[in-house]
């Protein structure tokens, strides 16, 4: 971290692991944030991260060590001190601006997605890969994702597909979208600017920006075919593209439906559910949720397609997983509600429990 | 002294206030009031709020909230930022022929994505459970909406469906449902409304060409209010007396093509504007009038009625006044979404005042002591919690009239017939007196139209109009209870309908000195109830045999009986809420749900009894007991204060569909939001 007149510059700095969020990594992050929402002096925090990457999430290879070993109540500690931070994040009382200047993924949106201001540059690719890994998008993606126009976040957090940084800026998912080359100064900027009023901040961004175009097979541009096929449930998102499918040859219909065949059933469900959910919930609640569905994840109490994910994908690089349940059609309501319970196993596991935040800025309370 | 000395230091700071100011010239940085939002501020919820909410919505949970999803997200439903929150309201400051336009776009939007699958192709409870969840969600959202869409599929659909036979469903049924045909229904007329045996547009039959020949004799006649007539419908159900060789066979209904796809009027056809109303801008009323127009034979709906191709009168049932009744029962439907959407239009408003009363304040009841909270005033919330249990009474109340309309057998037709039009009027009235009562709870930021309780008045005052004029209903409910009772006299049988066993018991006593504890029974609770019906309905008999006795007949002796007559009405609707209520408590298991319901429940019969005069006018109640009940009244306020928040919250309104004030109301106005 390095301090610049009042404005703190956080570097995430393990670029051999493209900026994988460590254990050690998050409660650093934590206790900063915390730390300079206390000092006065601190008006304005920046994240970026070293090389091409800006993170490419939580280390997850880690967490599957753990529940392998037996202790996925470790690996869920992790979780729950990366939401605590998401928290943290999403309500900060002063402006953060994260530069996404290459992959963001999984974790990586949750670090910046919820602060004030969002970089996106021509490096930019986005994603949230988590149902391929039979897992779904966590760190608050149920908010943000449930957030954006239309359907698109069902569509991207369902299909884990790729977006580059004229795709999230069109979505907002980015605040701005300045090019590479210009960042340097666009920091030295911020610095010089020495403010905490977001207003000010925008603005000295915006002298940096330009308006990208959005490449010609965006799936954007598919709009209007992603609200009608992603506003119903699984099986009928499914059945939905493929009866488009049927009606012309489309490249975007057809990997999108395979995306959608490779995915972990389990994960489909519960993911639709949980952005379903979060639509009309606040940050906290979210989190709250999602925590739990990662405590039945991490601990296979209900199924075991994370490990299995994590193994295939990950691990063994066989790419080849085998779910259980392999089909939606065995996946029941009841299932799916399960994730959505307390804990039953142990008696002693607790909910996620957020800090206490006061003095809110209006931005921050109307998460809420 | 101690007041000079305040008002000194007021002065002061203000006048010190003002120079900071002057100096900082940066008004927006010293904020006076900050806002904290009810969650942070009140205790936790002490039942959860998610089966609460379960118990209220009563079926397809979620299918309401995908609708509502399907709302938020699209940019058709006008999504506004107000101080860091989407609201999606649709725009009222558009002219009516925007707003109309808005809401077929709105209505396209929703058929493409499949909402209104099965409404009418659909055939089983599942599928009607369905359509009435949605129905209510759409409703929050725009009154109008729901009206365009309950016109098109519960009105001429309905009567396509009801009064119409195979060759009718096959030919319109699935065209409505996609669309294809946009249909209106063409029944009340300038000269007649709740009277519909009275109107006077005219059919004859030509045996020649085997056609019906509709016509408007006189300006009386012509249609009006049809909704959807003036700009997009292209068919209508029209409603006319049915006359073959010179006599009158009474009210039939036709079908009629009024304009083309392209939305050419039809020839022989005359449409006309309403023009602009006091709510309900997005739905175009019209006029009709038919100058001889010819329509096929096939078009008369005729599944209690017939004419045969050489102009013979045909009908199963023999008695004109039964044929009649035949023929009105489908119509329920409307009675039993307005009062659903009642409920619903109610709690959109108690969610928003209550909500603002939980973070804005108003005087210190010391000097320099931090303002009070506006539902921490006692008057607060004697204005809205009894409403707030009100409302909840006749949530059960919707619940138990939509099962009893979509399980409705041959038996339970009068049952459906006298529920429906009195929980119709009743909580038709209960959601203006709310609405009114949130307006002015909400002070100036009330007269908003952003924050929609006011414009919520001119939206739903029609409710107590259409379908059935309310005091209309209420009369026809007192003469049907009369009615059971002179039959259950006259053969010396047990009252075995509407509700009325409780007659054939013993009179219920009431305590002379009413304790705490028996207030809180629902034993007494349901006694009270049922003592009021059971006298009321003795004395209207009474009353109207008396003048008969002096030679009145039975129709004027009743309009004479006016004031009993309104009294009983009230009385049997009370009884009827507070049954459904009780069942829905019983259905209840967990503990924490079961003492709020309790509470509300004796919140929502005691301010009945503090209420309705009719309880001291007929010593229901002493003076005595009037007064404790009082009391007890103000007792039950404060004992509903704490879970005001969470009684709110299990309405299941997603926040977007509340208003600005329901939230950071200081950020919403701030300056710079203003701007922007």
């Amino acid at each position: 971290m390095e301090a610049k007149s009042s404005v703190r510059i956080i570097t995430l700095n393990r670029p051999k692991q493209l900026n994988a969020l460590s254990a050690a990594m998050v409660s650093r992050l934590l206790d900063i944030f915390l730390a300079c929402e206390e000092e006065s002096a601190v008006k304005l925090i920046i994240l970026k991260g070293k090389g091409r990457a800006f993170c490419a999430g939580a280390d997850v290879a880690e967490i599957v060590r753990e529940i392998n070993q037996g202790n996925w109540k470790s690996g869920a500690n992790f979780s729950r001190e990366e939401l605590t931070m998401n928290y943290v994040m999403a309500t900060y009382s002063k402006p953060q601006v994260s530069i996404l200047n290459g992959i963001v993924m999984g974790g990586g949106a949750g670090a910046s997605i919820h602060g004030r201001f969002r970089i996106a540059t021509e490096n930019t690719l986005f994603a949230m890969p988590e149902t391929a890994l039979g897992l779904f998008p966590d760190v608050g993606a149920s908010y943000f994702l449930s957030r954006l126009p239309g359907f698109f976040g069902e569509y991207v957090g369902l299909t884990g597909t790729r977006l580059d940084g004229a795709e999230m800026l069109a979505c907002g998912l980015a605040t701005h979208f300045v090019l590479s080359e210009r960042l340097p100064l666009l920091e030295e900027a911020l610095v010089k600017a020495n403010s905490g009023d977001p207003a000010v901040i925008s603005s000295f961004i915006s002298d940096f920006t330009q308006i990208p175009n959005l490449k010609k097979g965006s799936a954007y541009h598919r709009l209007g075919t992603i609200n009608k096929c992603f506003s119903r449930t699984i099986e009928e998102i499914i059945a939905a593209l493929e009866w488009e499918a049927a009606d012309k040859k489309d490249n975007w219909i057809t990997s999108t439906i395979l995306s959608l065949k490779k995915a972990s059933p389990t994960s489909l469900k519960i993911s639709l559910r949980s952005i379903r959910e979060g639509r009309l919930q606040g940050i906290g609640k979210c989190l709250v949720r999602e925590f739990r569905m990662l405590s039945h994840a991490m601990s296979g109490d209900i199924c075991k397609d994370f490990v299995e994910g994590c193994r295939a994908i990950l691990l063994d690089k066989d790419r080849n997983p085998k779910w259980e349940p392999s089909k939606l059609e065995s996946i029941g309501d009841e299932m799916v509600d399960r994730y959505f319970w307390k804990m039953d196993v142990d008696d002693d596991w607790e909910d996620l429990k957020l800090p206490v935040r006061s003095n809110l800025p209006a931005y921050a309370i109307a998460k809420l | 002294m101690e007041k000079v000395n305040f008002r000194t230091r007021v002065l002061t700071r203000h006048l010190q206030d003002s120079r900071r100011l002057a100096i900082a010239g940066d008004i927006s940085c010293s904020p006076c009031l900050s806002y904290t939002p009810p969650e942070a501020s009140e205790q936790p919820f002490s039942f959860d709020v998610t089966s609460m909410r379960k118990l209220m919505d009563g079926h397809n949970l979620e299918d309401r909230d995908w609708l509502f999803n399907l709302m938020i997200q699209s940019n058709l439903f006008n999504p506004k930022l107000r101080g860091g929150k989407v609201f999606v309201v649709p725009d009222y400051n558009q002219s009516m022929e925007q707003q109309r336009e808005m809401t077929m776009k709105r209505i396209q939007y929703l058929l493409d994505h499949g909402v209104f699958q099965g409404w009418l192709t659909g055939k089983g409870f599942e599928d009607e459970m369905r359509k009435l969840a949605l129905l209510e969600v759409i409703e929050i959202f725009d009154h109008s909406l729901a009206i365009k869409i309950g016109v098109h599929f519960f009105l001429w659909g309905g009567a396509v469906q009801f009064f119409g036979t195979k060759r009718h469903h096959d030919k319109w049924l699935n065209a409505t449902e996609n669309y294809m045909v946009k249909g209106c229904f063409a029944m009340t007329e300038l000269g007649h409304g709740s009277n519909v045996r009275g109107i006077e547009t005219i059919t004859t039959y030509d045996s020649r060409s085997r056609e019906f020949v509709i016509n408007t004799p006189c300006e009386s006649a012509q249609k009006y209010w049809i909704g959807g007539a003036a700009n997009h419908a292209t068919h209508t159900v029209v409603f006319s007396q049915l006359n073959i060789d010179g006599k009158n066979e009474g009210v039939h209904a036709f079908i009629t093509q009024i304009r083309d796809a392209e939305g050419n009027i039809s020839p022989n056809i005359r449409i006309s504007d309403c023009g602009h109303k006091i709510g309900l801008n997005g739905v175009d009323n019209g006029r009709i009038w038919f100058d001889n127009v010819r329509i096929p034979r096939e078009n008369l709906l005729n599944s209690v009625a017939d004419v045969s191709p050489d102009g013979n009168y045909l009908s199963a049932i023999k008695d004109p006044d039964q044929r009649f009744g035949a023929f009105m029962a489908p119509l329920t439907s409307g009675r039993v979404t307005i009062a659903a959407s009642a409920v619903y239009s109610a709690k959109i408003s108690l969610a928003i005042a209550i909500r603002y009363s939980l973070t804005r304040r108003a005087f210190s009841i010391t000097p320099n002591s931090a303002e009070v909270l506006l539902l921490d005033y006692p008057s607060h919330q004697r204005r809205l919690l009894p409403l707030l249990a009100k409302t909840y009474a006749m949530s059960f109340a919707a619940n138990h009239l939509k099962l009893l309309y979509v399980k409705r057998t041959p038996q339970l037709i009068k049952t459906l017939h006298v529920v429906s039009s009195a929980f119709k009027a009743i909580l038709t009235w209960h959601n203006m007196r709310t609405l009114q009562e949130c307006r002015e709870a909400c002070g100036g930021q009330g007269l908003k139209t952003e924050n929609r309780i006011g414009q919520l008045k001119g939206e739903f005052d029609v409710q107590s109009t259409f379908e059935g004029d309310n005091n209309v209903l209420m009369q026809q409910v007192s003469k049907a209870l009369l009615a059971e009772y002179v039959a259950a006299k006259r053969k010396n049988k047990p009252f075995k309908e509407l509700g009325l066993e409780h007659m054939n018991k013993s009179c219920p006593t009431i305590p002379l000195e009413l304790t705490v504890s028996t207030l809180r029974s629902s034993q007494f609770q349901n006694d009270i109830f049922c003592l009021r019906e059971r006298d009321l309905l003795n004395r209207f008999a009474a009353e109207v045999s008396k003048y008969q006795a002096q030679g009145e007949s039975k129709e004027s002796a009743f309009v004479a009986s006016y004031q009993l007559a309104e009294d009983l009405g009230r009385a049997f609707s009370d009884r009827a809420i507070l049954q459904t209520f009780l069942e829905a408590e019983n259905n209840a298991t967990d503990a924490p749900l079961k003492n709020a319901l309790g509470l509300l429940r004796s919140m929502y019969v005691l301010v009945t009894l503090d209420e309705d005069a009719a309880f001291l006018r007929y010593g229901y109640l002493t003076t005595e007991n009037a007064a404790t009940v009082r009391k007890e009244v103000a007792k039950l306020c404060s004992e509903m204060r704490p879970h005001a928040l969470a009684l709110v919250s299990s309405f299941g309104i997603p926040d977007a569909f509340l208003s600005p004030i329901a939230f950071d109301w200081v950020a919403a106005n701030s300056w710079s939001t203003n701007q922007n």
